[in-house]
């Protein structure tokens, strides 16, 4: 017999039963791909570089499977059914290419056999129960996405004139329409015409396709007699005892656990539930449960009855629940089928062809199911769990690890976040990865059910927050990581993470050299120190970071109006400043001591006291920690007077004459002096005052302002008459002042010589003490005391020894109009221009001519009181 | 001005900057895919293929050339692993240079660490009711990149280093 039945409907279908993921990378997939570099250039530096990128196209491969396989002389299901009757053979169609086919379905009669069949339709059935449901349509070919599949039913009718034991052979024929040459034709079926006994066996599972972890399938496998003569028994041993009956049993699915009652019904004969554990059946009992199958362990139902009575049209159904196990990945798939053995013949088995059928298979896959667990090391589990940190320093990262699962049953990425913290205002919280280093951005993953993935959360304290003290569980600080599922956003876990006590984080000791850290204030104050006014001391100090954070830290100190205080580093700590002046000793880590000196610099004129200077190290990450010492800086007593300058003239006898010098207080306290002098060696009479109008024989209690207070002295010089011309007389005076506590005394001395004439000639220096270099203005004034014109009037200076000539000016006082100031190195040639150059040894000459001849004569007067002043500059070599 | 016109303008900009960055590059880097055929029994590649399908070998071939003008120290160039293909064991071989031979390194972890085979990596099972870690060996077809370090690549030098990838 042959014949080809061959029909198109063109319904498009897309149906998923059971996706599983694995036959290969979905077509159009662009495979990307971009070598790098890194390298050390010629110049030393770091590089990195990247290659072209090179985008190639995943193309379709097209492939498919229509199962049970059979060939036509050994067929993959056998259907017995009365001749004119219909049978039905279930496949399932699975595309295995990796992009959405269509398979192109037809039949094939067979060759090899009694008779063709007839009335042909393919059926998709829907929920893949094997038999087909109102509302199932015919198709003839059927549209799948990559890996899905779909259950078939093709529908056939057998020849009413066939005899009983005849048969015809069927094939359902695939062909890709997405590659013609991609066909699977080995599907071959066999129809038997009975007029026996035929039960037909269908499996339906609930739910189809796709099942929760933890789920139950309901799996119902129910059929009836439909054959021409009732059906017999046939001998199982059950419980060890020979019992007779039409015989349903299925392997339980590896994996899959029953864990209640089958239930059941039959038409005719008596229920048993029995378990075959491998070796033996038995009847099943609820203490037998839970069973899991293992590929071997079977669970059945035996209709008992015996004789032929199980008669055409009755229905029988079976149905047992089994369990998914609730840690099942993702994609695995149960597939199922049960066999009905009965008796058609009577001869006691169930070999003769028909006796033993196989109902279709049932596929169910586990679905995907997502859920992140977050927790930390040694509890990860669903729900918010707490893990404590006991302390951590203000200013200070405290870390947190924390443990993220994949607890669904497919792979799974997560994006974490950070919530509901209680940490105190200006902490910064961060998520980073195992190494606590990369931070992280974006999901982590994708992670394999089960995995584990470590990430660090690190919250940086702020500087300023801190309990003291530490007060335990009252205040404590938490932030909430969250993860939620990136393949179902509605599967999240949070964790706690909490600290109980935020401690100080910084603290410092400031002391003296070698005594900071040492956790004793009493020796922190530097000792005391003397100095003189305009002197600097240098205080060595130093600090110890006895906080637990790094820092630096200000310095500062307070000191007497008018002082200065500067800090200088001491690196090597000998006490001895180390480059320039600082404000800050720069980073100090924990436990580390740094060295500084302050100095402290007494202005001038400061007053012989104490007074007390304080050093302070100020945390420059929080203000209100620092450490303070205070010492003292006892300003020296400085006494030290000067009565200057010396003084000479002349004086006529009898004749007065009148001097000045200057008492100056250059202590740093007022002084009171004494005055008084040694009256020189002729009894000639000294008088002082200090206002040049009160004399007196000696002066007390003047007082002179400190720092440089002055007060004028006059000595006045009474030379009786009769001394002889040319006798000099010497008075030393001597100013003795209390300064404080102390005494300063100095002498001035008044060289007073007797000149005949009535000239005076006083000589005046504008310092006493001079270095090379410096110009000596001497000051020469020569005054005509007496009562007549004096005549042919000359003065004469060396130059002094070790000096150079500078210059020389002379003005007049008194003279007749028209007098002219000349002048001469020689004493007898005169010019008006006084000379520039004066050799060592030499002399200058000044003279005043008043009768207009430039020259010096005795024509030439002076009248009385009438002076002239002369400014003699030297340098002294 | 408009707004448009400052955003074309600012583009192109940015073109001009990133090609002349790429000119500027001391070490150029070619990668070439090849399909490996089986053609009568011997061995054809197709540079540059089309498309692949699944099953199909994949051969990257990474050239590398130093345009500098001196040497480049501590080159280590890098193949990545396409995530829809996997590593063909054996299939990156040793680079000769010289006296020297360079064994390609490789990575499970998208290129962060790298090592020489057989690499580790601990993960955590159920055992006996019991959550443990164990180390199990990583599988080539777990690899994500593979690397070779060249030590030196004197100026003008030029290296290839190749491997191949099964597509999934």
């Amino acid at each position: 017999m042959k014949g080809v039945a061959v029909r198109f409907l063109g319904l498009f279908l897309a149906l998923a039963l059971g996706l599983a993921l694995a036959a290969g990378t979905p077509a159009g997939t662009a495979i990307q791909n971009q070598a790098s570099a890194s390298y050390i250039d010629s110049a030393g530096q770091p590089k990195t570089t990247t290659s072209n990128l090179v985008t190639t196209l995943v193309q379709q491969v097209y492939s498919f499977t229509i199962t049970p396989d059979g060939t036509e002389t050994n067929p993959g299901q056998i259907r017995n059914g009365l001749p004119g009757g219909q049978v039905l053979f279930q496949y399932t169609v699975t595309n295995t290419g990796n992009g959405t086919d269509t398979i192109n379905l037809s039949t094939l009669q067979g060759t090899a056999d009694n008779f063709d069949l007839s009335n042909i339709k393919i059926y998709l059935d829907g929920n893949c129960n094997g038999n087909v449901d109102a509302g199932e349509p015919q198709i003839s070919s059927v549209t799948l996405a990559a890996d899905a599949s779909a259950c078939v039913i093709v529908a056939a009718t057998i020849p009413a004139t066939a005899q009983s034991g005849q048969y015809g052979n069927l094939n359902l024929a695939g062909t890709s329409q997405g590659n013609n040459q991609v066909t699977d034709n080995n599907n071959w079926a066999r129809a038997v015409a009975t007029t026996q006994a035929a039960l037909t066996a269908f499996k339906a599972a609930t739910p189809s396709g796709n099942v929760q972890p933890g789920g139950i399938i309901t799996y119902t496998i129910s059929g009836s007699n439909t054959g021409g003569s009732p059906a017999y028994g046939i001998p199982v041993t059950v419980d060890n005892t020979p019992k007779t009956g039409i015989l349903i049993e299925d392997t339980i699915p590896y994996g899959l656990t029953v864990i209640s009652m089958p239930t059941g019904s039959a038409g005719a004969g008596s229920i048993r539930y029995i378990y075959y554990d491998g070796t033996a059946w038995m009847t099943l009992t609820t203490n037998l449960l839970p069973i899991t199958g293992d590929g071997i362990k079977k669970i059945g139902m035996l209709i008992e009855g015996t004789g032929a009575f199980f008669t055409q049209g009755t229905q029988y159904t079976f149905s047992f629940q089994a369990q998914v196990p609730s840690n099942a990945p993702a994609g695995i798939s149960y597939a199922n089928s049960a066999t009905v053995k009965f008796d058609a013949n009577g001869d006691g088995d169930a070999n003769d062809p028909g006796e033993t059928i196989n109902t279709n298979t049932t596929t169910n896959t586990v679905a995907a199911t997502y859920q992140p667990l977050v927790g930390y090391p040694g509890n990860v589990t669903l729900g918010n769990e707490t893990q404590e940190v006991a302390s951590a320093y203000a200013g200070q990262v405290v870390s947190f690890t924390n443990v993220v699962r994949n607890g669904g049953n497919a792979p799974d990425s997560f994006t974490l976040s950070l919530q509901n913290s209680t940490f105190p205002t200006g902490t910064t919280c961060s998520i980073y990865a195992a190494d606590g280093i990369t931070p992280i951005s974006g999901p982590i993953g994708p992670l394999a059910p089960g995995a584990e993935q470590n990430v660090v959360v690190k919250c940086q304290l702020p500087a300023t927050y801190y309990e003291n003290p530490a007060d335990g569980q009252t205040t404590t600080y938490k932030v909430e990581l969250k993860a939620t599922s990136v393949n179902d956003p509605s599967k999240s876990d949070i964790t706690t993470n909490k600290l109980v006590d935020i401690l100080p984080g910084y603290a410092v000791d400031l002391a003296a050299q070698g005594y900071s850290g040492d956790n004793i204030p009493g020796n922190d104050n530097p000792a005391g120190q003397n100095a003189n006014p305009g002197q600097t001391v240098f205080f060595p100090l130093e600090l110890t970071n006895t906080g637990a954070n790094p820092d630096t830290y200000n310095l500062s100190g307070t000191v007497p109006a008018g002082w200065t205080v500067v800090f200088y580093p001491d690196t090597n700590c000998d006490g001895q400043p180390d480059g320039a002046p600082i404000t800050n000793v720069g980073p100090v880590n924990p436990t580390q001591k740094v060295c500084f000196v302050a100095a402290v610099t007494v202005p001038q004129g400061a007053a012989p006291e104490p007074k007390s200077v304080t050093f302070t190290a100020t945390s420059t990450n929080n203000s209100s920690v620092y450490d303070t010492v205070s010492t003292t800086v006892t300003v020296n007593l400085v006494a030290q007077i000067s009565l200057d300058p010396d003084r000479q003239g002349t004086v006529t006898s009898p004749g007065t004459i009148q001097y000045t010098h200057t008492l100056r207080n250059d202590s740093n306290a007022q002084a009171i002096c004494n005055i008084s002098g040694t009256g020189g060696a002729y009894g000639w009479t000294y008088q002082y005052s200090t206002n040049g109008t009160d004399w007196y024989g000696a002066l007390g209690n003047v007082y002179v302002n400190p720092n440089g207070g002055t007060v004028t002295i006059y000595v006045r010089v009474i030379v009786p008459a009769g001394e002889p011309i040319g006798r000099t007389d010497v008075n030393t005076v001597t100013a003795t002042c209390q300064v404080d506590t102390g005494t300063a005394t100095d002498t001035a001395t008044e060289t007073t010589t007797v000149v005949g004439g009535e000239l005076r000639l006083e000589k005046q220096v504008d310092k006493t003490t001079a270095y090379p270099g410096e110009t000596l203005t001497y000051t020469i004034t020569a005054t005509n005391i007496g009562t007549g014109d004096l005549k042919q009037v000359i003065i004469t200076d060396p130059l002094p020894a070790y000096t150079d000539f500078v210059s020389v000016s002379a003005t007049i006082q008194g003279f007749p109009a028209g007098a002219t100031v000349l002048y001469s190195t020689n004493g007898t040639t005169w010019s008006t221009t006084a000379p520039t150059t004066l050799p060592a040894g030499g002399s200058i000459y000044v003279a005043v001519d008043t009768n207009g001849d430039n020259t010096i004569t005795s024509a030439d007067i002076m009248p009385p009181a009438a002076t002239i002043t002369i400014t003699f500059k030297v340098q002294v070599q | 001005m408009n707004g448009k016109t400052w955003l074309l303008k600012a583009f192109f900009g940015l073109g001009l900057l990133i090609l002349a960055m790429a000119l500027a590059q001391a070490l150029s880097l070619d990668l070439r895919p090849y399909l490996v055929k089986v053609v009568e029994g011997k061995e054809v590649l197709e540079e540059n293929p089309l498309g692949v399908k699944p099953g199909d070998i994949l051969e990257w071939r990474l050239a590398a050339e130093n345009r500098s003008q001196g040497p480049l120290r501590q080159v280590a160039l890098v193949i990545p692993i396409p995530k829809e293909t996997y590593y063909l064991e054996g299939s990156a071989k040793p680079l000769v240079l010289g006296s020297a031979t360079i064994r390609p390194e490789f990575s499970f972890d998208g290129g962060k660490t790298f090592g020489f085979p057989p690499l580790k990596k601990r993960i955590r099972v159920v055992e006996n009711g019991k959550e443990v870690e164990k180390e199990v060996e990583v599988k080539p077809e777990e690899y994500t990149h593979a690397r070779w370090v060249v030590p030196e690549v004197p100026k003008g030098a030029k290296v290839q280093v190749s491997l191949r990838t099964v597509v999934k």
